[in-house]
């Protein structure tokens, strides 16, 4: 907070020495410290982009990641939203955003700028109505946290199929070994897990099917795929409580070497590599769940930066230039060293230059081998009123509660009134 | 004090009230009526957002949950502070203050403190509950208090109770010393026993006593929020989700607004009657 208040006031003393200079208001996430703990990066780079904003300043404000979510639609409603937010979700919520004309259309600067390094599946959640009105820029993906020395103890190699998957979960279980440390006290982290083995055990085209188009939620592969969890979970993989667990105890009990596995996100790499100082770490991505279903692995832009529609035309044009320069070569590797924030367009050959840990280079590696068939992620894809049925939805079917045709049947009856009011997003 | 000096001194009271109580009871009520979209006013849908309410099962059990959480905090914490209240009353002024002031702590900690100690002492992994049971040989009975929906509800309705219990024992204790002694005198002459004192001198005479508390507790039970958002956020699934976690979810996470309205204009009917049956009983008497 100390610091926040020094960077606003030092941006405050800085604009009144310039009389006629504008100042960007900025949320963002990058803290000091925990999940998005990037704040040194940020720092650096609002000194480095300086030119970029050709005498405007930048009020920054940081907001925790979970709450800058719930902040800015307040900020909506309130027609006081920051000239430039870097929040989440993208996709549905996004959109919400730009159908109330809240966020200004961005297509002039992709036009002028280019960002190519943001390909057509962000665009495409970055989009509404024929434009685009975000800049992702934080590359996340899912994939398997291992401790690589339980498994050099029991003999057991990096699962490279469902089966040997299951059969290595079984054989932890077999020595009072957790196989996966997973807690969902705090209602996500179901979502990204489910969302994993959605795409894994129907792949992307079927997950469109029903996004996008009349598919319903109750087919057959859905179905499988909420049997699959609910399978993990009955077959004892996850720990006793896992609903009463939070996610940070969760990985907690991963790093104490309690727990074979644990699967979650680059989100908290740093965390991890940080943690993991009691065995060696490595990373892996799940394998296919199904017969016919490529390879992949559940990918999202964890975070974008988007303007306010009503910020001058001035202040849109250098909050455009200085997001160009946040996303310049430069400014990735600063991102990768000081900010511990893989950028999107970066490529793990970049991220063994500029010195990356290992664990990092493994999972980019890994996640950014099957770019075209990796799939949604669902709290950030669907609308805010189906994720908040999803999330109690999942507790009751991973805790046993519901069934795998009552789970589809509630997000089926769920999504049909989110579509009747106009809240689906198709890129 | 001529009367209208009288309405002068009033009135800065009476314009903070309207300003932060009436005005925004009555935008709540207004916004109702219309359809929100992402927190931006649609158009008038009349009675269309109360239509919901019907239809609505998260709604219905979290006003289950609202009933069974007050019936329970009427069954226990009340029940026991008055029986603990009339026991303290009888020890030395000394004992009742010490043991008042440990019975009357677990009231001064904030509930979203509260919450995060007995998330700890609940927790599956490391919690003390489950420790203790194991340590003196009640292991099978170590449960994921607050994972399981059978016992969700109850567990953190343990920590409501825990909360609020010491302060009906002050509350009764200082009810039971304003009886007039030679009335359990007389009693006691009459070979009355303590139990029997209690039932027909104690009870009776803490009539008022015990219905303020009562209505007390019903009305903090229609309204708790943080520690129930602490620890369980609602779930697992909506086992412990109240009336406030389900409005806190459609107004914030949902930006539903219209119905977030509704659902708190139901609460405000709730907790407004409860007020007015308490202000009427306590008339009455």
């Amino acid at each position: 907070m100390q610091r926040l208040i020094s960077i606003s006031v030092g941006a405050i003393l800085a604009a009144g020495s310039a009389a006629a200079e504008t100042a960007i208001t900025q949320w963002d996430q990058f803290s000091q410290s925990g999940i998005t703990a990037a704040g040194p990066a940020m720092d650096e780079l609002i000194a480095t982009c300086k030119p970029a904003l050709d005498g405007v300043s930048v009020l920054r404000t940081v907001a925790p990641s979970i709450g800058i979510r719930d902040s800015y639609r307040l900020a909506v409603s309130a027609g006081k939203t920051p000239d430039l937010a870097y929040t989440w979700p993208a996709a549905s919520v996004l959109a919400g955003y730009a159908r109330v004309g809240a966020l200004a259309k961005l297509d002039k600067y992709y036009d002028q700028y280019g960002w190519p390094q943001v390909n057509e599946f962000y665009k495409g959640r970055n989009s509404y109505d024929g434009h685009i009105y975000a800049v992702p820029m934080e590359q996340d993906l899912m994939g398997v946290y291992f401790n690589r020395d339980l498994f050099a103890e029991k003999g057991i190699s990096v699962p490279t199929t469902y089966a040997e998957f299951q059969a290595a979960a079984e054989a932890f279980k077999a020595d009072g070994i957790v196989p996966v440390s997973f807690g969902n006290r705090d209602r996500w982290p179901a979502t990204n897990t489910f969302s994993l083995i959605l795409g894994l055990t129907v792949g992307l085209q079927a997950e469109q099917d029903v996004f996008f188009g009349d598919t319903a939620w109750t087919n057959a592969g859905f179905k499988q795929a909420a049997e699959n969890f609910q399978a993990w979970a009955s077959d004892g993989y996850f720990p006793r409580g896992f609903n009463g667990i939070g996610y940070d105890e969760a990985n907690a009990l991963f790093l104490s070497g309690r727990a074979a596995m644990t699967i979650t996100g680059t989100w908290v790499l740093q965390d991890m590599i940080r943690g993991a100082d009691k065995f060696d770490m490595g990373v892996f991505m799940m394998p296919p769940m199904a017969d016919g279903v490529a390879a992949g692995t559940m990918w999202g832009e964890g975070s974008q930066w988007q303007l306010s529609s009503t910020t001058s035309a001035e202040g849109q044009d250098a909050a455009a230039a200085y997001l160009n320069c946040l996303l310049s070569d430069e400014s990735r590797k600063v991102w990768v060293q000081k900010g511990h924030t893989v950028t999107i367009g970066t490529t793990p050959e970049e991220l063994a230059e500029w010195g990356a840990d290992p664990v990092v280079q493994e999972f980019f590696e890994g996640g950014l081998a099957t770019t075209e068939t990796n799939f949604y992620d669902l709290h950030t894809t669907l609308p805010e009123s189906v994720t908040q049925v999803l999330y109690p939805e999942l507790q009751r079917l991973v805790g046993g509660e519901a069934s795998a045709d009552e789970f589809l049947e509630t997000m089926q009856a769920a999504w049909e009134v989110a579509i009747a009011n106009g809240e689906r997003w198709i890129p | 004090m001529p009367t209208r000096s009288a309405y002068l001194f009033l009135l800065p009271a009476l314009l903070l009230y309207l300003t932060f109580v009436a005005i925004p009871i009555l935008q709540i009520v207004y916004f109702s009526f219309f359809d929100w979209d992402n927190g931006i006013r649609g158009g008038f849908v009349g009675m269309d957002n109360f239509a919901r309410l019907g239809g609505d099962r998260v709604f219905l059990a979290a006003l289950g949950h609202n009933a069974i959480w007050v019936i329970l905090t009427l069954a226990f914490p009340l029940m026991a502070g008055l029986l603990l209240a009339a026991i303290l009353a009888e020890r030395s002024n000394n004992t009742r203050r010490w043991l008042g002031a440990i019975y009357f702590m677990p009231r001064t900690i904030p509930l979203v403190v509260a919450g995060i100690i007995w998330g700890w002492i609940y927790n599956p992994l490391f919690g003390l509950l489950n420790y203790i049971l194991d340590g003196v040989g009640l292991g099978f009975m170590a449960g994921a208090w607050l994972a399981e929906p059978s016992s969700a509800l109850l567990s953190l309705n343990v920590v409501g109770a825990w909360t609020f219990f010491g302060f009906c024992v002050v509350i009764f204790l200082a009810a039971i010393q304003s009886i007039d002694p030679s009335l359990y005198e007389a009693a006691e002459i009459d070979g009355a026993r303590w139990w029997r004192r209690f039932r027909d001198i104690t009870v009776p005479l803490l009539k008022n006593s015990t219905l303020f508390l009562g209505l007390y507790a019903a009305i903090e039970a229609m309204r708790f929020f943080d520690l129930i958002w602490v620890t369980t956020q609602g779930g697992p699934g909506y086992s412990t989700e109240v009336l406030t976690t389900h409005i806190y979810k459609t107004f914030f996470l949902v930006g539903d607004f219209g119905y977030a309205a509704v659902l708190s204009v139901v609460l405000l009917i709730i907790v407004l009657s409860l007020s007015s049956i308490t202000f009427w009983l306590l008339k009455s008497k």
